[in-house]
């Protein structure tokens, strides 16, 4: 599978586990020389909480929000620019959930033995997971578009559809476009998986899950706001995703500063040939 | 659901684009002319031939006419260069972007012979005579009236926001020429010569100070009758398809471009907030400019995304105004329309010039209604 295949499935089928154990766990294996075993692994995303120490080929220390940790049987983790893998059956796991109640756990490594691999670059897995989650997102916005136009034009109230109203309309309109610019920067992350191209696709991304979230659940009114109604669980996950993997300070910052670097003669350049002119 | 369509430009794409980034380097160096905001830049006729030199004008027009028969996409690369430029490209904008393919569309042959090589050449400019005091979002309301007469028509009325008419050659007037139960019948294009008798010419003075806008009022203007554009009372529909496909350029999401390119020229990105407002901004342009091409594609293909093009218009338009706001507030003093500074400049400029980003061309909270229609279960 290519990852511009993953992507697809991830936007396609939303939110399971596959992001995490094939796209990053399996692709980290195959970096480090580690793959083969078929058994399901999750990534540590690496956090500046994170505490991670490696004496004798035996792992100590604290990773934190490590998606599925409890039900992987592998966990890996980077240190130093290499990968550690330890067997799930060899950590203490702290249950720990995002805001949609995914499951983000602490991982409590004492002396854990530790298969590693060389040559993996922290930097290029973060950008990975980023890619992954502007695809998620993308696909989350798509299916919260299609539940907001829906609602409207068959919710009635004052005798006609939610939809007729000019202010309710406003909201419609701004989903669609929040909708479509994800849609594109995913479509476009997937081609061309460049630092810019990654920034620029998750800060938009970002943008979107609060704006088009919020406007999504005013159209669908209380009822939006019930635990079981779909809405929830895309937005849940939406904010829980912004977060993860760079929220908008960490990205505009980053793809300023490389913007910056080239130079101003170089913004308009770097706008329409994103990483093959500027890398970020 | 819309239509939107990401897509990479083709080598022949690139090598245009190339090559008008070169011509505009080697014709209008960084420095040697004063750079303008979008469509309220600078007007320039020699600079508007020397593109027409190049193939550059009414570049969508067939060959017999002078065109390059190029596509919308074409067209969309050499107009961003132009635009993201600051280059000077009053003369020649309403002839090449909407009156050379309303002409080709809906003129008559003699129209078309008369006009549109003169186009192509750089040599006519036009105005767009639409909104009047008591038609602004609302055009079908247009109360100018055209009556028949001895080889043509008599208009009178007053048009109202008719962008250099005091400086263009012709006006292609909306009017109406008869009373229709449905008011959106009954409604003419006229070609009107802006030096015709009876026709006078009053500036409006913009919040900036400058006098680009006008008053036109017409008091029995002759216009002959080889001077209708297309069917007497189909002016309507003609007018609404000249708007609704041209809506989504490049010209909705770059007038701003230049204040953060010069923002970054003379300050740089010394801290995390001038290097977050840069990356906000250009992930923007990013995302919006992916949008508004994928719009002259589907127009290549013969679609007719009008619900797209007016979702991207509001989004540009909005956007144009973020930007500018993310960078004035990297800004701490007031500002001075006549500094020295060519950033200080340009941003004072921009902030004054801001309010009519959501309103022309369509208020933007017509644009959602237009857009609306189509977000439909």
């Amino acid at each position: 599978m290519t990852v511009a295949d993953g992507l697809a499935v991830l936007r396609e089928c939303g939110p399971d586990r596959t992001a995490e154990t094939v796209l990053l766990g399996e692709w980290l294996l195959a970096q480090a020389g580690l793959s083969g075993e078929g058994l399901a692994v999750t990534v540590a995303p690496g956090s500046a909480r994170d505490s991670v120490v490696l004496r004798d080929g035996r792992v100590s220390g604290t990773a934190h929000r490590v998606p599925w940790a409890r039900d992987a049987a592998r966990i890996a983790v980077l240190h130093d620019g290499r990968a550690l893998v330890v067997d799930r059956a060899a950590v203490t796991i702290q249950p720990r959930v995002n805001l949609a109640g995914d499951a983000r756990d602490t991982v409590l490594f004492d002396g854990a033995v530790a298969r590693s691999g060389p040559g993996v670059d922290a930097d290029a897995l973060f950008l990975r997971g980023t890619l992954m989650r502007i695809a998620l997102m993308a696909g989350a916005l798509d299916r919260l578009y299609e539940i907001t136009v829906r609602h409207a034009s068959h919710r009635r109230q004052f005798g006609r559809p939610i939809g007729s109203f000019q202010a309710v309309q406003q909201h419609l309109v701004m989903i669609a476009q929040q909708a479509a610019l994800t849609s594109v920067a995913a479509d476009t992350t997937a081609r061309r998986p460049g630092g810019f191209e990654i920034a620029a696709g998750k800060l938009l991304a970002n943008r979107a899950a609060l704006s088009a979230g919020r406007a999504a659940h005013q159209v669908l009114g209380a009822r939006g706001t019930m635990r079981e109604h779909p809405l929830g669980q895309l937005t849940r996950r939406l904010w829980a995703w912004r977060s993860e993997y760079g929220d908008e300070h960490h990205w505009s910052t980053r793809l300023g500063a490389g913007v910056a670097r080239a130079g101003a003669d170089s913004v308009y350049p770097a706008i329409t040939g994103g990483s093959t002119v500027v890398s970020v | 659901m819309l239509r939107f369509a990401p897509s990479e430009l083709t080598d022949a794409e690139l090598a245009l684009q190339a090559e008008v980034r070169e011509f505009l380097d080697a014709e209008l160096p960084r420095g040697s002319f004063a750079p303008g905001l979008g469509m309220a830049a600078g007007r320039d006729k020699n600079f508007s031939r020397a593109l027409a030199a190049r193939g550059w004008l009414g570049m969508s027009l067939p060959r017999r006419y002078g065109g390059a028969e190029r596509g919308v996409v074409d067209r969309f690369i050499v107009v961003e260069e132009l635009l993201r430029w600051g280059a000077p490209i009053r003369y020649h904008w309403v002839a090449d972007r909407q009156t050379g393919p309303l002409i080709l569309r809906y003129g008559t042959m003699a129209q078309r012979e008369r006009f549109l090589p003169r186009i192509c050449r750089g040599e006519v400019s036009f105005s767009i005579g639409m909104s009047e005091s008591e038609a602004g979002s609302d055009l079908a309301a247009v109360q100018t009236r055209a009556t028949r007469t001895d080889g043509g028509w008599r208009v009178s009325g007053t048009k109202l926001w008719t962008g250099g008419a005091h400086e263009n050659d012709w006006c292609v007037v909306l009017c109406r020429t008869s009373d229709e139960d449905d008011r959106h019948q009954g409604l003419t294009q006229l070609i009107v010569d802006l030096r015709a008798p009876g026709l006078t010419v009053r500036p409006i003075a913009y919040l900036d100070g400058s006098e680009f806008f006008n008053e036109v009022v017409l008091d029995d203007v002759f216009v002959a009758d080889d001077l209708v554009v297309g069917e007497v009372g189909a002016g309507w529909a003609q007018n609404t398809s000249e708007l609704a496909y041209e809506r989504a350029g490049p010209e909705r999401w770059l007038s701003t471009y230049l204040v953060a390119e010069q923002y970054l020229r003379e300050h740089g990105a010394t801290d995390e907030r001038a290097e977050a407002a840069l990356g906000e901004a250009v992930a923007g342009w990013w995302g919006i400019r992916t949008l508004s091409l994928s719009v002259a594609r589907l127009l290549d293909a013969g679609q007719a995304p009008a619900a797209e093009a007016a979702l991207v218009k509001e989004l540009g338009t909005r956007f144009e105004q973020e930007v500018l706001d993310t960078i004035w507030r990297l800004v701490p003093d007031d500002l001075d329309p006549a500094a020295e500074s060519l950033f200080e400049r340009l941003l004072a400029a921009a902030i004054l010039g801001a309010p009519s980003f959501t309103i022309r061309g369509g208020t933007n909270e017509i644009l959602r209604s237009v857009a609306a229609r189509a977000l439909r279960a």
